[in-house]
């Protein structure tokens, strides 16, 4: 299997875990997003939000990375400027979800 | 060496169907709503800095402009999701033909308002 046939199939893979989190996600953002603080710092540190937030911004992120590297492929021709602005994708990519998630699982009522 | 794999043609010279604007609009949600899921990240990080700096944060998502921001993230969120199974469906092979393509696109279209409201309406308990 060459690495564009297994990047078309974590993009699938990935979209078919997120469609559901979402859901999940902006209900949950709904009910909660103008309340007090406390109320929000509850709905994040509760375990199964915890689990569930983490695991939208790792499948997030993840396929946000693959999907925008494909814009980068279509519309950059550079080679240099490319793999420059790939780089700094998945930097990106890695940093905010896991220094989010490190947060998450230290926050407290 | 030289890349000589052809680029996507500008899209100022397509002649605008509704494939095409949900093929956008795919790829504008995406960028959205990941920078969204960015500002969310921050959202919660402020979380940290305690009650009194969150009081800014709650004046600015209970005022019309912050509900007007969540509104409009949930319709993005919905054309993604829609249009992700669109396509998800076409990955199986169905749904090729012009007049479905059609359908299926104004599907997505329609569906993301009537969903974005929907969800709304659920994530109120109003329903």
């Amino acid at each position: 299997m060459n690495n564009v046939t297994k990047k078309w199939l974590f993009l699938k893979a990935s979209s078919v875990v997120l469609i559901p989190l979402m859901t999940w996600f902006i209900l949950s953002l709904i009910s909660v997003f103008d309340k007090d603080y406390i109320d929000v710092v509850k709905f994040f540190s509760n375990q199964p939000s915890k689990f569930l937030v983490s695991l939208l911004l790792v499948f997030a992120y993840f396929f946000s990375a693959l999907s925008i590297s494909e814009v980068f492929e279509d519309y950059i021709q550079d080679e240099k400027i490319k793999n420059a602005a790939k780089k700094a994708l998945n930097i990106f990519a890695i940093i905010i979800p896991l220094t989010t998630i490190i947060i998450i699982f230290n926050l407290t009522t | 060496m030289d890349n000589n794999n052809p680029l996507s043609p500008h899209i100022q010279i397509y002649r605008w169907h509704i494939s095409s604007l949900v093929s956008i609009s795919h790829r504008i949600t995406g960028i959205i709503n990941i920078v969204a899921i960015t500002v969310i990240c921050f959202w919660i990080a402020s979380l940290l800095l305690g009650e009194t700096s969150y009081e800014f944060t709650k004046i600015l998502l209970n005022s019309i402009f912050g509900k007007f921001i969540i509104l409009s993230l949930t319709w993005s969120f919905s054309f993604q999701m829609l249009s992700e199974i669109r396509h998800l469906i076409m990955d199986l092979g169905y749904s090729f033909e012009l007049k479905t393509t059609k359908i299926t696109g104004l599907i997505v279209i329609i569906g993301s308002f009537v969903l974005t409201v929907l969800i709304y309406l659920l994530g109120k308990q109003i329903i």
